[in-house]
């Protein structure tokens, strides 16, 4: 399994933000979905070894981040982008996916390679040179997504990966997905179920810091039929649903945003 | 969530080879290089260089220790690159931050740390370059100018390492508060501390407070270069003290980053302890510095061959019969040495003690306490007066101030008033032949103020210059009037009981009553 967590929760002060959340997974495409504030970015950033858990068990590619060497050893298999991606004006792209590709442990001398071959798949071949500041919001993701595949990760954790994208560039891209997911675990935060509708060979349905659906699309696509939901494609209406569902529970583990009882307190 | 497959993980990629980080961290060196902001500000800088470290300098003689000692002996190329790099360096540290590369950066396997000493490296080499493209080609210019003597190389090497030091400092600035404040802060740090150890170095001569880089206390001695080596004890340990300071900066930005692990931990806290001892020891060091007669020395790092003075083939000219010269350094001014010292040469030639000789020295000073000694001495045999020129005020335009100062020493010297100012008899002799050389009595009271002296028509060594009168100028005018012939052979007689402090005012010439038995006591 490239990506084992176990009772895994995180809090922000007396805020939950992931609260209990378990998951396995080999290669493959996984959608992550959830309102605003479900607590994906959170999940996601504990996956790419820049937040600490506050309790739980996390395994990325069999080995456990909370040790130097492995956490290290993780990293050069890893690709993450992340929901704001931050960047250096100044830089072009080709600059920018290299500083990346170095920082991943690269053996120097196939970065050049590697890097031209991560601007063209993302599109970006002839805004190779182009300065960062010049690129319009959506060629910036595409440049985010090229430093995230630039080392051919094992494990591709994607925030709104298509967020700014044009509809051309987003139907390419989850051509990328696809065949990236053939061999690694490709794990895709978004709001957008069409794009987990085309990519995602399985989706998981955050909510209030928990995951409250776990199937496939035909799975939530059914959850949604002849429940009455609001939306106007199907996942939509089972997306709709599965929430409606969830919050009519009343909640047992301290959720998101909520301050814990006495009892629930870690 | 399960997965949708159960396929194996895949081999973990090839490692790099031993040489993959450092050729690694050189590739990103590269990258931070071409697209740091450090190249934009230097024209800034470097303006700021031309009017306010060279042009100065050029209102002194064509000397490298005295062109300088205003823009590197008082640290003003520093004060003009400090807190600009600083600043720049602060913005360039808080840009993860800033920019919320933050998680990216740290997502990766290389130590963060890694990734901010390339950013800081980047910075650094374009500051320091700078900093030494400018002195460089203010060093042209002076070459072009025939400025004289050797250019002070470790004094450059402090101001290049303390340019490294701002640049670490400020980049810790915006490493640890990452914010648009931060770039100020530091600048405005940089330039308070500057100005802080200028402050100090007015008031502290000596001890821990020679460590500080704007300190121009005795770090340039006026034949620095010229007729000896410049003393590299003081720039060594400013050296220690400066690259101190920037390593333990970026030993603290490690020690941040602890999160990569505690090897990382380790090495950071290493390097920060190392930093910190190395600018301890420095100022260890300043505090047992003591002044030579070359420069400041520090024992511990003093190397007795820097005290041999240089050889040279002096250029010679003549003054009223008598060879003078000088270093090659100062052959410019052998015209206007030999026109000053002729009269004088003229009015003792054929007395005791008179010189047949006169040859440079170099600055010679107190033991220990800095000041300047005696600019010019008479002895050996036969006599040679000894000529220190770097106390002096080195003619720029007009050599007139220049020349009545050679003339007030050259006689001091010769009436044997040693390194105090001389008894009233001797004062009075003074005042005569000076008379007798070119310099009025009227002048004399300014001529010695300028160089320091009390006047000798005042009982009171402070206050303006008053008129040449009181008994000193009374007595030096009856010497004055008489007839060279007459003059001369009073001096013949008295000279002995003159150099001995055995003379009295009371037993100078009248004209009724010249007779050298009259005089003396």
């Amino acid at each position: 399994m490239n990506i084992e967590l176990s009772e895994l929760t995180r809090r922000f002060g007396r805020t939950y933000a992931v609260a209990g959340v378990s998951m396995e997974a080999g290669p493959g495409v996984f959608g992550l979905l959830g309102p605003n504030g479900a607590g994906k970015t959170s999940l996601l950033r504990m996956m790419a070894t820049v937040l600490p858990p506050t309790s739980g068990r996390l395994r990325l590619l069999g080995r456990d981040p909370g040790s130097p060497g492995p956490r290290r050893e993780i990293r050069r298999r890893l690709g993450y982008l992340p929901q704001n991606l931050g960047y250096y004006p100044g830089f072009t792209v080709v600059e920018f996916v290299e500083y990346f590709a170095l920082l991943k442990d690269m053996p120097p001398g196939r970065v050049p390679r590697a890097v031209a071959a991560a601007v063209e798949q993302v599109g970006l071949g002839d805004k190779a040179k182009a300065k960062l500041r010049t690129l319009s919001g959506g060629m910036l993701r595409r440049a985010g997504i090229a430093q995230a595949i630039v080392n051919d990760p094992d494990l591709l954790l994607l925030d709104e990966p298509t967020a700014g994208l044009d509809p051309e560039q987003r139907v390419a891209f989850r051509a990328i997905l696809r065949g990236l997911g053939e061999r690694a675990t490709v794990v895709v935060s978004t709001h957008l179920v069409e794009d987990v509708g085309a990519a995602c060979s399985q989706v998981a349905l955050m909510d209030a810091g928990k995951v409250v659906f776990d199937g496939t699309p035909g799975e939530l696509i059914a959850r949604g039929e002849g429940s009455g939901a609001a939306g106007d494609a199907p996942l939509e209406r089972g997306y709709s649903a599965v929430l409606a569902a969830a919050r009519s529970v009343p909640a047992t583990r301290p959720a998101a945003g909520i301050q814990p009882g006495p009892e629930n307190r870690a | 969530m399960t997965a949708a497959a159960e396929a194996p993980v895949r081999p973990a990629p090839a490692r790099t080879s031993r040489l993959g980080p450092p050729l690694s961290f050189l590739r990103l060196l590269r990258i931070e290089l071409r697209r740091s902001a450090m190249p934009w500000l230097l024209p800034l800088i470097a303006a700021l260089f031309w009017f306010d470290s060279y042009r100065p300098s050029t209102g002194q003689p064509p000397l490298y220790v005295l062109r300088t000692f205003w823009n590197m002996g008082q640290g003003h190329t520093i004060i003009d690159f400090g807190p600009f790099v600083a600043g720049l360096a602060a913005w360039i540290g808080s840009r993860d931050g800033r920019r919320r590369t933050a998680d990216l950066v740290t997502a990766t396997a290389r130590p963060r740390w890694t990734a901010q000493l390339a950013t800081w490296a980047g910075t650094a080499i374009w500051a320091v370059a700078g900093y030494l493209v400018c002195t460089s080609v203010m060093f042209a210019v002076y070459a072009s100018q025939g400025v004289q003597g050797q250019p002070p190389w470790w004094w450059v090497a402090v101001g290049a390492t303390a340019v490294a030091a701002f640049s670490a400092a400020g980049f810790a600035v915006g490493v640890f508060w990452p914010s648009r404040f931060a770039a100020p802060l530091a600048a405005f740090g940089g330039f308070l501390a500057l100005i802080m150890s200028s402050q100090t170095g007015f008031h502290d001569s000596t001890g821990w407070a020679l460590i500080l880089p704007t300190n121009s206390n005795g770090n340039f001695q006026p034949d620095s270069g010229l007729l000896y080596p410049w003393l590299p004890d003081l720039p060594i340990a400013r050296i220690m003290l400066l690259a101190g300071i920037a390593i333990a900066a970026l030993g603290l930005i490690g020690l941040r980053a602890r999160i990569c692990g505690p090897w990382t931990l380790w090495l950071a806290a290493a390097v920060t302890a190392a930093g910190v001892a190395a600018a301890g020891t420095a100022v260890g060091l300043a505090s047992t510095a003591r002044l030579s007669a070359d420069g400041i020395v520090i024992p511990a790092l003093h190397d007795a061959a820097s005290d041999r003075p240089f050889s040279y083939t002096p250029r010679c000219g003549q003054a009223a019969g008598v060879p003078v010269c000088l270093s090659p350094s100062y052959g410019r001014w052998l015209p206007e040495v030999t026109a000053a010292l002729g009269p004088v040469f003229s009015e003792v030639a054929g007395l005791p003690g008179a010189p047949v000789r006169a040859t440079q020295v170099g600055a010679v000073y107190s033991s220990g306490e800095g000041g300047d000694g005696q600019s010019m001495t008479i002895g050996g045999q036969p006599r040679v007066l000894s000529l220190s020129l770097g106390n002096l005020s080195l003619p720029v335009g007009t050599a007139t101030v220049f020349a009545d100062q050679l003339r007030l020493l050259a006689v001091h010297a010769f009436v044997g008033a040693g390194n105090g100012i001389g008894t009233p008899a001797q004062q009075a002799v003074q005042a005569a032949l000076l008379q007798a050389a070119g310099v009025p009595f009227a002048a004399q009271p300014q001529l010695l103020t300028t160089n320091g002296l009390p006047s000798w028509a005042q009982a009171a060594s402070n206050g303006p210059p008053g008129p040449a009168t009181g008994p000193v100028y009374a007595a030096a005018r009856r010497l004055a009037v008489l007839s060279p012939g007459a003059r001369h052979a009073w001096l013949a007689a008295h000279l002995t009981a003159l150099r001995s402090g055995q003379l009295t005012l009371g037993l100078a010439p009248t004209t009724a009553n010249p007779a050298p038995k009259q005089a003396r006591r």
